[in-house]
């Protein structure tokens, strides 16, 4: 789950990165309550999740008194199509220079992976080959003295110990990314200017998160149910088992020039209950004509899954195409109540291109 | 077969769950039916002594390993408390952990791996169906039914698709020599790259079916490292960006991972991409 700035801002405090003196406002007449103690010179930051907010107008320079206006202005801002409701009000730093680093996880080397630039800020992205990375044993709780020399090269010494905590925070918090753009020298020290984590989704129980604000609304429920799906934008509803299964699923109705009004993975072991929800949630969406049902495993059971389908008895027509125990049972069960069962995921598509075209 | 034959000792972790019970009938009705040892012993923490479908539990991989002869395991561990089981076992001398589990944080995962690693043990996994040699061994939940012996591996980072492709080749009278699930998570033990290397020493193995997913860029890692004739189908060409598809390592990622641009790569490479499983055993046939 991805945190904002202002979010993720005083857990790098709390492990001891240096952060700008800052307030969150929902209201642009609520920065003049914080001018005061901001000091002369502020900066204006809207809480939107978006890459390149800098370059689309989200982070705006004031002095105390143009701060109401600016305030104003920042608020009546949509930044890359989302509507500003938060801002970080912050000091505004003497800055030196602007750093780059991140940590992040390297698949290959299946270890942690930092990386650091000497020139960050907006470029970064524009200036990939000054990256330098270094990857750390995941059984290290520190960034070892002769990696750190490695990664940091001619930057300064002091920005080691704020890497070393950003460190500390990727591994405490069970990040996915812990990333400071720009990390930056002033004359009172260094500072965390921007702060971005992202949070494994598998560790949210453990790092007290409730609720993965990362999903809809559909999304959660169906999570509660035990599925995972997504919404996209076509007329044929998709219901498979397995990630993968349902991905080729929603590959092949795209083969056959149909488009797919969503991602439904019913996990492994599917029975009545779950197969019947999953069938009302596709059944809901008001766009979808017709659903395909591509089940296949050693442990789902034919016949449940087709009383689910029968005991959902939803309007769309439904195909199915199912192997594994009880195949028979389930097929003599889907046949009385006038369902169709396919032998294979092409068949089942194309019977599901002819009801929609 | 390429980790482990007819005479692999397995253990199973967390035997007593639900799916460990389920799996270890399953997993031992295959050996027998082959002529395999199959699970010999279970370990469940508090449960030592009790039996589950004939098969002693105990309650530290230690103590199993005491009283048998066992050198592979397969780990039904929940999420949370999965990864320090792998290192239970590594440091117990298990050789080769099957990781069942799905949902292990992702942390979790990187500190078991290297862990095992350090003590000579081989992780598959998180999140797979495990791995079968037909007609030697089954660890794991694959549906043996589907499968059959033969000369072509299978190597997938899924768990249905894999059956849907061992369905689809066995239909098409091409027999398996060994499929492996190498696991859906960001963090996996053996990668492509491992499991074609092990393929490559195989005298049985003449042709390897990569089945690959959105996210990252293993696969292509994989292909490249192989002389081994490979024919290679990637699932999410039509998945949008930025979304998630159930597993948490198919996430596209800032473009590498998109599957469009990786089978475009995977054809740059002079391989067989098939655009839909059925087409799989037709390819196979021709570079065979």
């Amino acid at each position: 789950m991805k945190m904002l700035e202002y979010e993720a801002k005083p857990i790098f405090s709390e492990y001891g990165i240096p952060v700008p003196k800052g307030a969150l406002i929902r209201a642009p007449e609520e920065v003049t309550a914080h001018l005061a103690e901001l000091g002369d010179g502020v900066v204006l930051k809207a809480q939107v999740d978006v890459g390149g907010r800098g370059k689309a107008g989200g982070v705006l320079m004031a002095d105390n008194g143009s701060a109401l206006a600016t305030a104003r202005e920042l608020f009546s801002r949509e930044i890359k199509g989302i509507p500003v409701r938060e801002v970080l009000v912050e000091e505004r730093l003497a800055i030196e220079h602007e750093y780059y680093v991140s940590i992040a996880i390297d698949r290959s080397s299946k270890q942690p992976v930092v990386l650091f630039a000497d020139a960050g800020g907006v470029e970064i992205e524009s200036n990939v080959t000054a990256i330098r990375k270094v990857v750390v044993s995941p059984l290290l709780r520190d960034i070892p003295p002769f990696l750190m020399r490695e990664l940091l090269g001619g930057a300064p010494k002091e920005l080691a110990p704020v890497i070393n905590s950003l460190y500390h925070v990727f591994q405490g918090k069970d990040a996915m990314l812990a990333e400071i753009n720009p990390l930056v020298t002033t004359p009172r020290g260094v500072y965390a200017a921007d702060a971005k984590l992202i949070v494994d989704d598998n560790a949210l129980a453990r790092q007290g998160i409730e609720v993965n604000r990362d999903l809809s609304e559909r999304e959660r429920e169906a999570e509660q149910h035990g599925f995972s799906y997504v919404e996209l934008d076509g007329t044929i509803g998709v219901i498979g088992n397995g990630a993968g299964l349902t991905m080729s699923t929603l590959d092949l109705i795209e083969y056959y020039n149909g488009r797919a009004a969503n991602f439904l993975d019913v996990g492994g072991g599917a029975d009545q209950e779950r197969v019947k929800h999953a069938v009302r949630l596709v059944a809901s969406m008001p766009k979808v004509s017709v659903i395909v049902v591509n089940l296949l495993g050693g442990i789902t059971r034919c016949d449940e899954v087709a009383k689910g389908i029968i005991a959902a008895g939803v309007a769309p027509t439904v195909i199915v195409r199912m192997a594994g125990t009880n195949e028979e049972e389930g097929r003599r069960l889907l046949a009385e109540c006038g369902y169709r069962m396919l032998d294979s995921m092409d068949a089942a598509v194309k019977a599901a291109m002819e009801v929609v075209s | 077969m390429i980790y482990g034959d007819k005479n692999l000792g397995v253990i199973v972790q967390n035997i007593t769950g639900k799916q460990g019970t389920f799996h270890t009938e399953l997993m031992n009705a295959y050996a027998r039916e082959v002529g395999g040892r199959g699970v010999i012993a279970g370990v469940a923490p508090g449960k030592g002594g009790r039996e589950v479908h004939g098969v002693p539990v105990y309650n530290t991989v230690r103590e199993a390993l005491r009283e048998h002869d066992a050198t592979a395991s397969v780990c039904f561990v929940p999420g949370g408390a999965a990864g320090d089981s792998i290192m239970e076992a590594a440091h117990a001398g298990i050789e080769l952990a099957v990781v069942i589990t799905e949902h292990i944080p992702v942390h979790d995962a990187m500190k078991a791996i290297a862990y095992a690693k350090l003590h000579d043990c081989t992780v598959i996994g998180p999140n797979c169906p495990g791995l079968l040699s037909p007609g030697e061994c089954k660890l794991g939940i694959m549906p043996a039914h589907l499968t059959r012996r033969g000369n072509v591996g299978v190597v997938s980072r899924s768990g249905t698709l894999t059956y849907e492709v061992v369905d689809e080749l066995t239909r098409a009278g091409i027999g398996q020599s060994t499929v492996v699930g190498i696991g859906g998570d960001p963090v996996i033990g053996q990668t492509f790259v491992d499991v074609l290397a092990r393929f490559e020493e195989d005298p049985q193995t003449k042709a390897v079916v990569v089945i690959g997913e959105v996210g990252g860029n293993l696969e292509e890692e994989g292909v490249r490292s192989t002389d081994l004739p490979v024919v290679t189908y990637i699932a999410g060409v039509s998945a949008p960006p930025e979304k998630r598809m159930g597993h948490a390592g198919a996430i596209i990622e800032g473009g590498e991972g998109d599957a469009r641009s990786k089978v475009r790569r995977l054809a740059a490479l002079n391989v067989p991409v098939a655009s839909r499983p059925s087409e799989i055993p037709g390819l196979i046939r021709e570079v065979l």
